[in-house]
């Protein structure tokens, strides 16, 4: 049935919960058949000075014709948005999982607007520069609130002040110190 | 925008803390602060009032609305009133949640405050969505929205401004169809009745539901 | 960036300092333009974060405002190297300094969102521009330019090449546009007569400080020129 693969396409994209699907190259390849196979056939008829009574045939090829662009661009344009996430989530490099799920001119794609974006994140400013991809929420404090999931004992803060984390007391210490202890799950953030 | 990020633009609201310290002002961009003198009150953003306070350098003073006989008052003129009454604070709700969740200390009968403030707010957000019915089936496009705060304009987004957007959309199309058929000469007399939104006058409507 | 500046606070004294950095930058730049304040510079930026966050289109840069404000924050962080880290001052002006980068850096970001959905639509509307009106910053232009160059070859190296009969009219037909009609809230900062606030032309006046929902067409010159701003 005309326009079926073009819409696996986009539904498979669609469904997919990675965070980009492998590239469908043979999926790409049999949308780009079918636009070729329609649109030849459509040449051959008006050729053949088909008789009015076709007109109808021709109108119904050329709009599954139109349709399979659609399909297929739409389904370039969703990687293309996926793939400009990458970049604010994980940096200038991708990580080689997803990197395997890119084709060629997609990883130079990523690479182009990579450059951009760098290059416009230095020029903001008259060229003094900001980094967009941080602060991405707004700043609750420089200070958090923690609870101490188990007993760790004396803990040095920058300016020499000594706190004792015992299980379940609570503290309010600065954020950039305590960072790692809770990625440790030693200290639990609370609000 | 976020509740989060509606947080942060009501923390910019300047309130009166007393610090337990003294130090110079502080000539913040955002304008100046203090000079803090230990145990005399001062007006800073409530940013900066929450972290003083968590730091236990100071006692945050509510503000004179935090009471409950005011809000009392408040709560029974906005359940009388048919439109939305005049709050006393633009953020009033993170006003409120942001003090007594940081200094529930500092805040005389904290718990009925935090009941009465929610009375309120159930209040106003039940009027909105009445109002929303009525205003979207009035087919109105513009509404005043007088004394609605943020937080209570943001309830209502997404979901108010996108079905607008497509009940105007819906109306384009039904509009353009009419000239389509009425082109072919097929259209009759329903089309102006059928057509919703080509001849109803929406800020008149839309208008008495909300203000006086 | 004058270097000798020092905020007030810091070397303690009387006067609030911190924008005259910022008045002699303005006055190298433009004799004829105002003295503005660091804080009035903030409450610029903030009112424009807001619109931009808030309007289905995208609005005219603050390239001068931003500038001005970077310069300023880069400042206070030099000032504030030879405070001790957990100086009770220090921390408070990291944490307005944190909160002023948030703003800067939403802002902007939410303006390249609206740049990489609506790419053509954006370059083609200031192409007609004049060079003062132009909606895109010259870096964000570059920007624009280079995205779409990017896509387009994206799409031609994998796609459109092997599409045979490709219509001229095709490619314009991939241009997203804004929806302008879409409905935005509203507060008037100054009173204005007259608003057309519906599709049959009827007529409200804003009173200052009155808040509205309207499709931000109807409204989009008031929030150019400042008499109201988005909520």
């Amino acid at each position: 049935m005309f326009g079926d693969k073009a819409f696996d396409l986009l539904k498979d994209l669609e469904r997919s919960s990675q965070t980009i699907p492998a590239f469908d190259d043979d999926g790409l390849r049999q949308v780009l058949e079918e636009i070729k196979a329609i649109f030849e056939e459509n040449v051959a008829q008006a050729q053949s000075q088909g008789q009015a009574s076709s007109y109808t045939l021709l109108h119904f090829r050329h709009a599954a014709l139109q349709r399979n662009k659609r399909c297929l661009l739409a389904y370039l344009y969703e990687r293309c948005r996926r793939i400009k996430a990458l970049r604010w989530e994980f940096g200038p490099i991708i990580p080689d999982d997803i990197k395997q799920a890119l084709c060629e001119p997609e990883i130079q794609f990523f690479n182009n607007y990579s450059k951009s974006l760098a290059a416009y994140m230095r020029a903001v400013g008259d060229s003094q520069g900001i980094d967009l991809t941080s602060n991405l929420r707004p700043p609750k404090s420089l200070y958090i609130e923690v609870r101490c999931i188990e007993d760790y004992g004396k803990f040095e803060l920058d300016d020499g002040e000594v706190i004792h984390l015992k299980k379940n007391s609570q503290h309010y210490l600065p954020r950039a110190q305590v960072e790692s202890l809770v990625r440790q799950g030693i200290l639990q953030h609370i609000s | 925008m976020d509740p989060t990020t509606i947080e942060f633009i009501g923390e910019k609201c300047m309130i009166s803390i007393i610090p337990n310290f003294s130090s110079e002002p502080l000539h913040l961009i955002y304008g100046s602060v203090g000079p803090f003198r230990a145990g005399f009150p001062v007006f800073v953003p409530l940013w900066l009032a929450t972290h003083l306070r968590k730091q236990q350098k100071c006692r945050i003073v509510p503000p004179e609305w935090m009471d409950m006989d005011i809000l009392e008052e408040i709560k029974e003129e906005e359940k009388r009133s048919k439109f939305f009454t005049k709050m006393p604070s633009e953020h009033y709700m993170v006003v409120a949640q942001l003090v007594m969740s940081t200094a529930p200390d500092d805040v005389p009968r904290c718990e009925e405050l935090r009941t009465v403030i929610k009375d309120i707010f159930d209040t106003r957000e039940a009027k909105l969505r009445t109002s929303i019915d009525a205003f979207i089936k009035g087919e109105g496009t513009y509404a005043k929205l007088d004394n609605l705060t943020l937080l209570e304009i943001h309830s209502v987004r997404p979901i108010l401004p996108w079905s607008l957007d497509h009940i105007s959309r819906y109306q384009r199309v039904a509009t353009a169809s009419q000239r389509d058929t009425s082109m072919l000469g097929l259209n009759t007399t329903v089309g102006s009745s059928t057509v919703p939104g080509s001849s109803a006058t929406p800020a008149s409507l839309s208008n008495s539901l909300y203000t006086q | 960036m004058s270097d000798t500046e020092t905020p007030a606070e810091l070397n303690l004294s009387t006067e609030p300092d911190l924008a005259h950095a910022v008045e002699e930058e303005e006055e190298e730049d433009d004799d004829d333009m105002e003295q503005i304040t660091a804080q009035k510079v903030l409450e610029i930026l903030e009112t424009a974060w807001i619109n931009e966050t808030n309007a289905p289109e995208l609005l005219q840069h603050q390239s001068d405002m931003l500038e001005l404000m970077i310069s300023q924050v880069s400042h206070m962080e030099e000032q504030m190297r030879d405070l001790d880290k957990n100086d009770f001052r220090a921390v408070v002006h990291s944490m307005e300094l944190e909160r002023i980068r948030y703003i800067m850096a939403s802002y902007l970001r939410c303006r390249l969102q609206k740049i990489e959905t609506f790419t053509q639509y954006i370059i083609n509307q200031d192409a007609a521009r004049e060079p003062d009106d132009k909606r895109l910053s010259p870096e964000e232009a570059k920007f624009a330019q280079e995205l779409s160059q990017n896509v387009d070859e994206y799409f031609h190296k994998v796609a459109t090449q092997y599409m045979p009969n490709q219509q001229r009219g095709e490619a314009e037909q991939r241009i997203i546009t804004p929806n302008l009609m879409s409905h935005v809230f509203l507060k008037a900062n100054v009173a204005v007569p007259a608003v057309i606030v519906g599709v049959d032309d009827e007529e409200v006046d804003l009173a200052p400080g009155s808040q509205h929902i309207i499709p931000y067409q109807l409204v989009a010159d008031l929030i150019q020129t400042n008499k109201a701003q988005l909520i």
